[in-house]
């Protein structure tokens, strides 16, 4: 046996808070490897510096606590404060959302780290971990980000436990088991109250979660943008048909309309009006999918915009229908958004009624810069003087597309004076946004109502061919053109220079030339001829898919849709109850177990239990057990200060005495009596105020 | 209105746990709590499902239940820490008065581990609160553990309270329980050297100065300490070195057998207690043969370490109320001998 000699007031113990003093470094490792886990899913949005600027930081407090350096002063801390302050300032210039309050959480870590010096500073930093591990899942919501956040709060909790025993040797291994078990134990009231707890709507209008452009389409369109986007394989929505997959050459995906020429940029003209953002794009439509209905999930681009078929119609209510066939979100997709279309039942029907342009419109789709690309309103006059069927003429610019050496190419050399004469007439080389551009102006120069339409075209099946993926270089540009009587219809020139990239994609498209994905090394899409890897990426998605939709996507309609299923048909008021229920019967679990290892611990004769209670209660009114003493003496002396329960006493000790040296005569009635002399006892002593203590 | 509160408390925290020298911690006698950490972070939790709900994020959702089912399993394992957890005091101190006298309490985990477990002396009357130690038990373990008491005054010194603590696994639940020793330290008057029977010091030299005192040239002289009498500093020494000291004071005060309380006319009782306990330790250093006479108690001249703890004993208890069969027990060299067995 160990003998410890301690000076009880030596100043150098736990301080008056009960922490340790000096954090462990041990501690310290976890709570970084914590905190460099949970700032990945940010690091394609922290401005560069803020990153620097933590692991500075965080090495300083690392060499400090291996004693090399020391930590600096009050002075210098607040000087690095000012400095880092004014600095996130200045780059988040007012803006507000959940972006830049996220990136003000890695800055206050990260200045926090030379203030790093008692158990309370790590808990500190471990509340504000745990609240962006809460907002990575905001930005990050695939399985692999998901098990990445979670993993970092469990290190947090490992170096709570390493804080809370910093002398204990070998600790770690044992806290990853206790943390495991816990979570094993709890795992089933976890995952009832994940599909239980009523998904109540939005309390309050929330800021978006980020307002910062993203890889995707945007709403101008000049000749390059789109051969930019046709470099990254960043997805860009899946989608799930009821029916059968449409071809490839049907899926266009549309998305916006630009109908006004600027110099060389085309924007969108007719302003959209404008609409607050709503709380959040819930509501994505529940149930199995009709035959003619489809379900998209749209990975969060920061815009309204959501891409649908052509001849479609909304069916979920966060989609708002607008002018030019088009569908807004209710709020920009600041985080993956999942809406339900329909398509239009009888096409006949829609064009039962006549559509016109007004004056204006019709004025706004004949729009033209006043110069520029002289030869190309040349050749449209001429061609507009020698026939007047729109639609002739439209055709004879195909035609012309595809019988002239035109070539569709990721490396169109640039233009940059009167570009569309350029393109048409001497270099003859270009992406799918220099032909819809330069098309689109021909036809107004010759007098037809023309715009530019910017979607995405195509898209590849995903495993089992149940979806579509489609991907950030799925990014097209077409034409739509107005015909009188029939509306407006689609004639895409790219289709007529380069079939493969309309019936099957991209990929195929420009597979001689061998720009695909040149630059994007680490896609698992520039070795889609490698079949393991493809078989690989495809699987991975199809279990995002899956995440996103059933654990992702588990939400108030689905979790009604859900609770329809089963038997009761319960509400979101009766969901409440059953939550309330599943977590008063866990406690109450829990209480058991704990009760029942108590019990391991007590005595196991009964009898015994009941003398113990006695003894107890004795003790509790004056009367203390000495050791040795024999029941009769006990109940004699206990008698002596309560005479009023003398009898009552000495029958418990006759009892007891029965028990432990009687003729093996004890009655099941004896041994309830036993306990219930107790109770009585107890009633007895108290009846006479006084005795006690 | 709150200190009755607070003794309302205390009264129904002594019934609950009653003074007893061995203690095992369970159900009935922790108390749990969150800590302030833990109150922080169940406010994070419904910040945290505020905002699932707000962003409709299932997965901040599943995120806060995980933590939420942590917190909870937390308050088993922080409970479970502490319970099963044994203590026992296996000496109660003894010491002089205005020192801290050393209990030794043994703790033992017998089923389970029992981490970090802080034990602290709460304030109590004037003294403030002491943190002892962290010590962990694995299972099996036992361990001793030394609680440094301040004793103001003599007599019997127990403890009131120690409190039993442990926040572990994650600091955010704090587990407690108090341990009541019954058994009491013995705490001696502080032994003050009682002044001489100040009769002549006269201008003569020290020599003359000692004789004076102590009737030979013999005397020895010991550097001046809180507590002696400053007539007693030899000050014709002071002014030549500098140096502040005392005869060490050797010579007797009435028959030279007897040390008796009432040798000190004038002087208050407890001082008389303190001279008392002076002399006696001075003579059994020197190994002499003497009696003490307090009233109401003879204690016969003899010598030893016997003879020394009962005077000693007696000056503790001079006076005091001693409570009735228990204090046979309280006998430090008989608690040593029940703990040795």
């Amino acid at each position: 046996m160990r003998r410890r000699e301690l000076a009880g007031a030596a100043p150098a113990g736990p301080s008056a808070k009960g922490y340790p003093e000096k954090l462990s470094s041990r501690a310290l490792l976890w709570l970084m490897l914590a905190f460099a886990i949970l700032v990945t899913p940010q690091w394609d949005r922290l401005p560069w510096w803020l990153l620097a600027l933590c692991i500075v930081l965080a090495s300083w407090r690392w060499l400090a606590q291996l004693g090399r350096v020391r930590l600096p002063g009050r002075l210098i801390r607040l000087a690095i404060m000012a400095a880092a302050i004014a600095v996130y300032v200045a780059t988040v210039k007012g803006r507000f959302s959940v972006d830049t309050a996220s990136s003000f959480f890695v800055l206050a870590v990260g200045l926090k780290w030379l203030e790093t010096r008692t158990a309370r500073d790590f808990y500190v930093l471990f509340f504000i971990l745990v609240y962006l591990a809460t907002v990575n899942f905001l930005f990050q919501q695939d399985i692999g980000w998901a098990l990445l956040n979670l993993t970092g709060v469990t290190f947090l909790f490992i170096g709570l436990q390493v804080l809370n025993a910093p002398r204990l040797k070998g600790a770690t291994w044992a806290s990853w088991r206790r943390l495991g078990v816990m979570l094993l134990k709890t795992l089933p009231i976890v995952v009832l109250l994940f599909v239980f707890f009523p998904r109540m709507p939005p309390l309050w209008s929330v800021p978006l979660v980020s307002n910062q452009a993203r890889t995707g389409i945007s709403d101008t369109m000049t000749p390059g943008s789109i051969s930019d986007l046709a470099q990254s394989s960043e997805r860009a929505f899946r989608v799930t048909f009821g029916g059968k997959i449409p071809s490839h050459r049907d899926r266009y995906w549309r998305g916006l309309v630009l109908d006004q020429l600027e110099g060389e940029t085309w924007v969108q003209g007719l302003r959209q009006p404008f609409e607050r953002a709503g709380m959040v794009n819930i509501d994505g439509g529940i149930g199995a999918l009709e035959d003619d209905e489809y379900d998209v999930l749209l990975e969060a681009t920061n815009q309204r915009w959501a891409f649908a078929l052509d001849g479609s119609m909304a069916v979920s209510g966060n989609l708002v229908s607008m002018d030019g066939d088009l569908f807004r979100l209710r709020r920009p997709a600041d985080t993956a958004v999942r809406y339900r279309l329909a398509f239009e039942d009888s096409p006949e029907g829609v064009a039962s009624v006549q559509p016109v342009l007004s004056p204006s419109e019709h004025r706004q789709y004949l729009q033209l810069p006043i110069k520029g690309n002289p030869r190309t309103r040349a050749l449209a006059r001429q061609w507009a003087s020698e026939m007047d069927k729109p639609l002739e003429l439209a055709n004879r610019f195909l035609q012309r597309l595809k019988t002239d050496a035109y070539f569709y190419t990721l490396r169109p050399p640039t233009m940059p004076e009167d570009g569309i004469d350029a393109l048409l007439f001497d270099v003859r080389r270009g992406f799918c946004a220099h032909y819809a551009g330069a098309m689109t102006f021909f036809l107004r120069a010759a007098g037809i109502p023309a715009r530019v339409v910017v979607g995405y075209q195509g898209g590849s099946t995903g495993a089992g061919d149940e979806y579509l993926i489609v991907r950030q270089y799925d990014a097209h540009a077409w034409v739509e053109v107005w015909l009188s009587g029939s509306g407006w219809v689609r004639v895409d020139p790219t289709a007529a220079i380069s079939p493969e990239r309309i019936e099957s994609g991209l990929r195929d498209a420009v597979a001689e030339e061998g720009s695909f994905l040149e630059d994007d090394w680490a896609s698992p899409q520039r070795y889609g001829d490698i079949e393991l890897i493809q078989w690989a990426s495809l699987r991975l998605d199809m279990l995002n898919y899956q995440w996103t939709r059933w654990v992702v996507g588990y939400q108030g309609q689905s979790q009604m849709n859900l609770m329809s299923r089963l038997p009761g048909n319960l509400t979101l008021r009766e969901l409440g109850y059953v939550t309330a229920g599943l977590i008063a019967t866990a406690l109450l679990v829990a209480a058991q177990v704990t009760a029942a290892r108590q019990h391991r611990g007590r005595p196991s004769d009964p009898v015994r239990r009941s003398v113990d209670r006695w003894q107890r209660l004795l003790r509790r009114h004056g009367v203390k057990p000495v050791t040795g003493e024999t029941p009769e003496q006990l109940a004699r002396r206990a008698s002596g200060q309560y005479p009023q329960a003398r009898k009552l006493l000495h029958a418990f000790a006759a009892l007891v005495n029965k028990h432990y040296y009687g003729a093996g005569d004890m009655t099941p009635a004896d041994r309830r009596a036993l306990k219930q002399l107790i109770p009585a006892t107890r009633h007895a002593i108290k009846s006479r105020p006084g005795g006690s203590r | 209105m709150t200190s009755g509160l607070k003794a309302r408390w205390n009264r129904w925290v002594s019934q609950r746990i009653p003074r007893s020298d061995s203690q095992r911690f369970h159900q009935r006698n922790i108390f749990i709590l969150p800590s302030g950490a833990g109150v922080v972070f169940t406010v994070l939790l419904v910040i945290m499902l505020i905002t699932g709900i707000n962003y409709q994020n299932s997965l901040i959702y599943l995120l806060t239940f995980l933590l939420g089912a942590v917190f909870v399993a937390a308050m088993h394992q922080t409970h479970r820490n502490l319970a099963g957890f044994e203590l026992t005091l296996v000496q109660p101190g003894e010491g002089f008065a205005g020192d801290e006298i050393p209990f030794v309490l043994r703790g033992s985990s017998p089923r389970d581990d029992a981490i970090a477990i802080a034990f602290t002396l709460p304030a109590s009357s004037g003294v403030a609160r002491r943190t002892i130690d962290t010590l962990t038990f694995m299972e099996g373990d036992t361990d001793d553990l030394t609680v440094l008491v301040p004793a103001p005054r003599r007599g019997l010194q127990g403890i009131d309270r120690l409190r039993v603590e442990t926040g572990f696994p994650f600091g955010l639940l704090k587990a407690w329980s108090w341990m009541r020793p019954e058994g009491q330290g013995l705490v001696y008057p502080r032994p003050i050297t009682p002044p001489l029977t100040m009769t002549d010091i006269g201008e003569g030299d020290e020599s003359a100065q000692l004789r004076a005192a102590f009737g030979h040239d013999h005397a020895e002289i010991r550097p001046w300490r809180a507590g002696d009498m400053i007539q007693r500093v030899l000050w014709k020494r002071y002014a030549r070195t500098g140096e502040m000291v005392i005869a060490k004071w050797e010579g007797d005060q009435g028959s030279p057998h007897w040390l008796d309380f009432s040798a000190f006319p004038g002087a208050e009782a407890e001082l008389r207690l303190s001279y008392l306990t002076a002399q006696v330790l001075e003579r059994d250093t020197a190994g002499q043969v003497f009696g003490l006479r307090l009233p109401g108690q003879v204690i016969e001249p003899d010598s030893g370490e016997l003879h020394l703890r009962r005077c000693l004993r007696a000056l503790a208890l001079f006076g005091i109320h001693q409570p009735g069969t228990a204090d046979a027990s309280h006998l430090p060299s008989a608690q040593s001998a029940r703990a040795a067995v």
